[in-house]
Formats: C-alpha cells, structure tokens, sequence
C-alpha cells in the first residue's frame, strides 16, 4: 500500500455516481429542490411589514378623530378593522384578530379644535415583535401627518435627515434573503447527502469490506465527497440563474471569486457531512445530527435575518464555527458591494480552516476506528 | 388497550431510547438549541457601526453625533478625515455614516435647512430600515433639545404595548423556537425510523405476528408521538426557567395542542416513510416537507405580509397553527376564539394526515 492513488479514488466515485443516477428521485431532488425553495421562498419573503389590522374605539365621533383615522388607512401600513364606540379593542387583540388599537377620547375634536393639548392611546400587541418594532418604527411618520392635518400647523424640524441606501437603494428585500436562502439550502443538502452516503455504508457494514481492499481511507473520502460536490454545484448554478433572471439581484462582484466561495462553502459543508457520518455511523442518527447543527443554526445565528453583530459577544464568537456565517458575508459582499479579495480574505480563510479542522478531526476518527 | 399492544409500544420506545447518542440528540440537543437562540437572537438591531464626518468646529452637529453613540445603538467607527465614506461602508468598517452639510449644520439649520445625510450599508435591507428609523428618532429628539418650543407640536401617541411590555425577543422567539425543534425531531424520527426498518425488512417478521395492521401502525407511532409531547414538556420547562416565558394559559390547553400538533407530525413522517425506498430518500422528503414548513410558519417573519397564493399555502401547515398556539396560550393566556379554531384546524389535518398516513401503511404492508 503506498499514498494516494486517484484511479482508486476514481472508481469510488464512479459507484457512487453510479448509485445517484440509477436513484432518479434522489437525483430530482437534489437538483431540484433548491432551484424550487429558493424561488418560492424567495417571491414570499417580505421584511416590510403592511397591513397592520386597527382597531379603533371612537369616542369621540367627531371630525377630527375620523380625520385621525383616514391618516392611519391612508398610510398604506394600516388597515382599519373595525370602528366606533362599541368596539372592544383588548378582547380583539387577544383574539389575535388585530395587531393593534387606537383609543379616542370623548372630548378629542372638541380640544383639537381648541389647540389644545391632545393625545390618542396606541396599544399595540408585543407578544409578535418583529411586527410590534416595526408598528414603533411608523407612529413617528403618523404622528407628523396627523399633527399636521388636525392642526393646520405644521411640525417644524430644524434638523432632519436625508438617507442614501447603499448597494440596495430600494430597499428590495430579495436582494438580500435570495443569496442568503441559497447558501441554507445548498449548504444543509451538502450536508446531509454526505453524512447520509457515508452512514449508509457503514450500517451495511459494506465500509469493513472496503477497508479490508486496497483503498486508503482518503481515496474512500475523496471518491464519496466528489460526486456530491459537483451534484451540488450543479445546484448552485440553477439557484444562480434564478436569482439573477427571476428576482433581478445584482452581480456586482467577481464571477470567479464567487465560484471559489462557493467551492470553499461547498467544501466545508462536504467536510461536516463527513465528520457528522464518522460519528454516527448510523444514517437516522445522522440526519438527526446534520439538520441539528444544520438547518436552525445556518437559519438563525449566520447573518442570515438576524444580523450577527447584534447578538451578544459571547455568541458573536460561537458564530465563527459555522461555515453558513462565512459564505453569507462572502456572498453578499460580492453580489451587492463587489467586494475584492481584500475584502474576502477574512471569510475565504474561515471558511478553509473550518473544512480543514473538520476534515482533519474526520480522518483522524476514521483512522482510530480501523485500528 | 390491549395487551399486546402495551408491550409493543413499551418495545419500541425502549428500543428508540436504548442508543446513548438518541438519547442526547432527542432530550439535550432541543435544549441547548433553545438557550443558545433565546440567549443569542434579538429582532432589535444593535452595535451599529456609525462613523461621521464633519468640518471643525461644528459644536452644534457634534452634540448630535453625540447622541447617536449615547443612544445605546451605534458604535463608534473610526476613520481619517480625508477617507471616502463610500469605501468605509463598502470594506465593512461602518454600517453607516453620517454626514454634516458642508457650511456646518447651525448655518444650514438656521437657514430652514439642517439636513444631514446619513449613508447607510443596505445590503441587509432589514437592517437598513431600522438604523433609518433610529436615525430618524435621534434626529427629532436632537431638534427638540437644541430648539426646544414644542416643535412637536400638540398632538402626540400614548403608546402601551401589551402581553410583552420589554419588547423582549425572547418572549416572542421562544414558543416559536420550541414549535421548529419539536418539529423537526418528530419528522425526522418518525420518517428515518421506519424507513430503516423497511430497509432491513423487520416489517415482514412483524406481519407474521398476531397483530392487526392498525396495531402495528400504532405500535410503531404512538412511542414517536409520546417523546414528542415529552420533548415538548421539557421545551416549555426549560423556557420558564431559563428565560422566564410564561405559561399564562392552562396546561391542559398547551398539552392538548401538541399532541394534536405531534400526531399530525408524526404522520406526515410515517406517509414520507411509505413513499421512500430507501433512507436517503426519506431525508430528502422529510427536507422537503421541514423547510417550507418552518419558514412559512411566521416565526422568521410575519405570516400576513406574505403574498396571498403563499399565504393559502401557510394554512397548510401545521407548524404555523402550533405557533400561532403556543404564543396566545404561553403569552396571551389562551383566548378560547384562537384555541379552538387554531386547535380545530390542526385536529382536521391529523385526522387526514393519519387516515392518509394509515391508508398507505396498509397498502405498502400488504
């Protein structure tokens, strides 16, 4: 037995490949799936939040309080659920049939009318915050409007602001959650398409026969990972086409400094696939563990929604050891802001060092099992 | 129930239970899961990375820059003053920058203008629309303190917001967290498990035996069903002591609703089982079937802004009824409107799902 033999590592993969395509569904799927989650999840996801049900007890019943109304309905945020005196705001917020109630008071128009100091109650419901924050974030702009139309006078600010959104001026939601759904999908496919091929092998107990043959514990690896590597590059490509062509996400980047993220990305993933299924030896366990470390953490902790440098240090640091976190940033970077080499360096170098810890930890618990 | 079947179920459950790893993955994995999210996820934005540009000796545009890294939200980014404030946001060493205007902002203000630019990094477009509507806060406050004389005006909002008064994430991410991971382990458990065993051909040993086909069926979903609602006791236990999330509603109620809820899971795994040939195909179905179902379950975003086909879609899935369960019993206390119609839904969906599930069972048995 010498070193690495790619004719070995060839034949391997030639039955490996040869196993996906006699399976016509696995195969489907594989290419499959992302192209279809990411262009429907893609077309349903929207972080701007409209429609916001209101409830309003109207006391009052006079013009100004109906004027204060047709602000919130004209807002184009709100949505007028049900009016007048009877309403019972608190029993409707539990229901959950509104997000939100506006009181009036009885004597509202006679004060706004007599430029007095008035006030209208707003109670929102917090047990959903991503809506309630936002809610906060429009009854500024309301307020404005409604001081300006009920009064005649308007709000003077001395000072004010003018934004500029960079690499995404308007604000297009896809432009963001398109690349960050396909580095989810295709890294969680990586993922458990490996763990699951290596398990299966040794629940045959097919993996001793192998071992008892000629071929070195790298050829075995390298003839597993390969096929799937390009199985799921090939699934890169497709999401690639659909983000550019369907939702118009801009390519403002390298062509080529992609392609090595994505081999990097795909490679990590690969990586843990193959840790995961040398641990487990076992494909149920497997699949448990690959969608455990796979699926909610690369959804919730890589930047994904919620943005890394919002969590607590102590988790900021835990979010280097995903691989998802890294390519996020690489994607984003080079698709929005054409981010250069020097820019990559720091992810690009995570992401290698993450595939090459858990390759390592791989072949080392491979080796140990034979002896 | 008969005795044959106890010791079926009794069997399985030891069976499932006796691998130290499914152990940790089924009772430890849901709960770590739960506190590093709860501990680490947040829907507000913070440490927001604010550089600002201005000319010397603008003192009024200062106190107002001020303010924004007194406010708790922004970071100070560092920068030379002769540094393009585009290639600072680009290389990602600001999220943002604020800009004065060129003759200071007491002249420009005094002019009726006072408008500063603020540039910020919108490449997470979520991100950007809160550090405007922060900016935009900071701002209005910073007016009225340097002019003072009500520029507010006399109409103002007395905001309350209720169940959550903090506005604490975890509150609101927690039940939703809980609803994924229950989930997922039901699925996954229930879809590899059989699976295997029609891979090794265990099903034929067991057709042999005095068992009617609904027994098997039974005796090899009810152990699922049963870690289910234990996984989904031990969540609810580890939220209350851990982050404080209560139980407003009854118990009975939040029992009640994941069983319903694991019955259904657990015969959507045991139909993705029936139609798999081997476990490789199982996962992709049990893939299929996970990730639409969390995404569109209204815990990432909200369920109502999605379009409306997608909409029509959610009200397929059964995660997004347990969610919508699990907030209004845990935070709300459990409007019975909600409950039953939330809880009618799911137990329509466990009748077809198992009547399904059962249908096919039967067929690939035979």
């Amino acid at each position: 037995m010498n070193g690495f033999n790619i004719h070995r590592a060839y034949a391997i993969a030639r039955k490996e490949v040869m196993h996906v395509l006699r399976d016509p569904f696995t195969l489907a799927l594989a290419l499959g799936l992302p192209v279809l989650l990411v262009t429907f999840f893609g077309y349903a996801m929207d972080f701007e939040v409209t429609d916001i049900k209101l409830a309003v007890s109207d006391g009052d019943n006079g013009p100004a309080a109906r004027r204060l109304m047709d602000i919130f309905s004209s807002s184009g945020y709100f949505r007028l659920a049900a009016t007048g005196p009877d309403t019972e705001p608190v029993s409707m917020l539990d229901s959950g049939r509104v997000s939100a109630a506006l009181y009036i008071k009885p004597d509202f128009s006679k004060k706004v009318k007599g430029g007095d100091q008035v006030e209208a109650q707003f109670v929102l419901d917090g047990s959903d915050n991503s809506k309630a924050a936002a809610v906060m974030g429009y009854l500024p702009g309301i307020r404005r409007a409604a001081q300006t139309r009920l009064t005649g006078t308007a709000a003077r600010d001395l000072l004010s602001i003018e934004t500029r959104f960079l690499f995404n001026p308007e604000l297009n939601s896809r432009w963001f959650t398109v690349p960050g759904l396909a580095a989810i999908i295709i890294g969680l496919l990586a993922i458990l398409l490996t763990a699951l091929t290596v398990a299966r092998e040794w629940e045959n107990g097919s993996m001793e026969l192998l071992l008892s043959t000629p071929v070195r514990p790298l050829e075995i690896i390298a003839g597993k990972l390969v096929p799937y590597g390009i199985l799921v590059l090939a699934g890169v490509f497709f999401v690639y086409l659909v983000s550019r062509l369907v939702f118009g996400v801009p390519f403002a980047g390298s062509h080529l400094l992609y392609l090595a993220a994505c081999l990097l990305f795909i490679t990590a993933a690969l990586s843990q696939g193959l840790l995961i299924s040398v641990l487990t030896r076992q494909q149920q366990v497997a699949m448990q563990l690959g969608m455990i470390t796979g699926l909610l953490p690369s959804m919730l902790l890589s930047g994904f929604i919620f943005p890394v440098e919002s969590m607590p240090a102590f988790f900021q640091y835990l979010t280097m050891l995903l691989p998802p976190r890294w390519f996020m940033a690489a994607a984003r970077g080079i698709a929005l802001k054409g981010a250069g080499l020097g820019e990559l360096a720091v992810p690009f170098l995570a992401l290698g060092s993450l595939s090459a810890g858990m390759l390592a930890l791989a072949l080392k618990k491979f080796k140990t099992d034979l002896e | 129930m008969n005795r044959t079947l106890t010791a079926f179920i009794k069997k399985e459950l030891t069976q499932t239970l006796r691998d130290v790893r499914m152990r940790v993955l089924l009772f430890g994995a849901p709960i770590i899961q739960m506190t590093i999210f709860g501990l680490a996820l947040s829907t507000e934005i913070k440490n927001i990375k604010l550089a600002v540009f201005s000319s010397p000796g603008d003192a009024l545009f200062e106190r107002v820059a001020e303010s924004f890294y007194a406010s708790g939200w922004f970071l100070r980014a560092g920068h030379e003053p002769a540094e393009d404030p585009y290639e600072l946001i680009a290389s990602g060493r600001a999220d943002a920058v604020l800009i004065a205007p060129a003759e200071g902002l007491a002249r420009s203000a005094g002019r009726g203008g006072g408008k500063m630019q603020l540039l910020t990094d919108a490449s997470n477009a979520a991100k950007a629309r809160a550090v405007e509507s922060y900016a935009k806060n900071i701002i209005a406050a910073a007016s009225v303190r340097e002019y003072g004389a009500r520029p507010e005006g006399t109409f103002r909002f007395d905001v309350r917001v209720l169940y959550n008064p903090a506005m604490e994430s975890s509150m609101f991410l927690i039940p939703g967290v809980m609803g994924m991971l229950v989930c997922l382990i039901t699925i996954i458990l229930t879809a590899m498990s059989l699976t295997r065993e029609r891979e090794l051909g265990t099903f034929e040993t067991i057709v042999s035996a005095p068992l009617s086909n609904a027994e098997v069926l039974l005796g090899k979903t009810v152990p699922y069903m049963l870690l289910g609602v234990i996984d989904t006791a031990l969540v609810v236990m580890a939220g209350y002591l851990i982050f404080g999330v209560p139980v407003r509603g009854a118990l009975w109620e939040l029992a009640l609703a994941s069983l319903v809820f694991v019955i259904n899971t657990v015969s959507i795994g045991t139909f993705i089982s029936t139609v798999s040939r081997n476990q490789q195909q199982a996962m992709l179905g049990g893939f299929m079937f996970l990730f639409p179902a969390i995404l569109m379950s209204g815990v990432m975003y909200p369920v109502e802004n999605m379009p409306r086909i997608v909409i029509a879609a959610a009200y397929l899935d059964p995660l997004m009824y347990f969610v919508r369960l699990l907030r209004n019993i845990m935070l709300k206390g459990g409007d019975a409107h909600v409950l039953w119609t939330n809880l009618g839904a799911l137990a329509l969906m466990a009748l077809f799902a198992s009547g399904f599930a059962y249908k096919r069972f039967r067929q690939t048995l035979n």
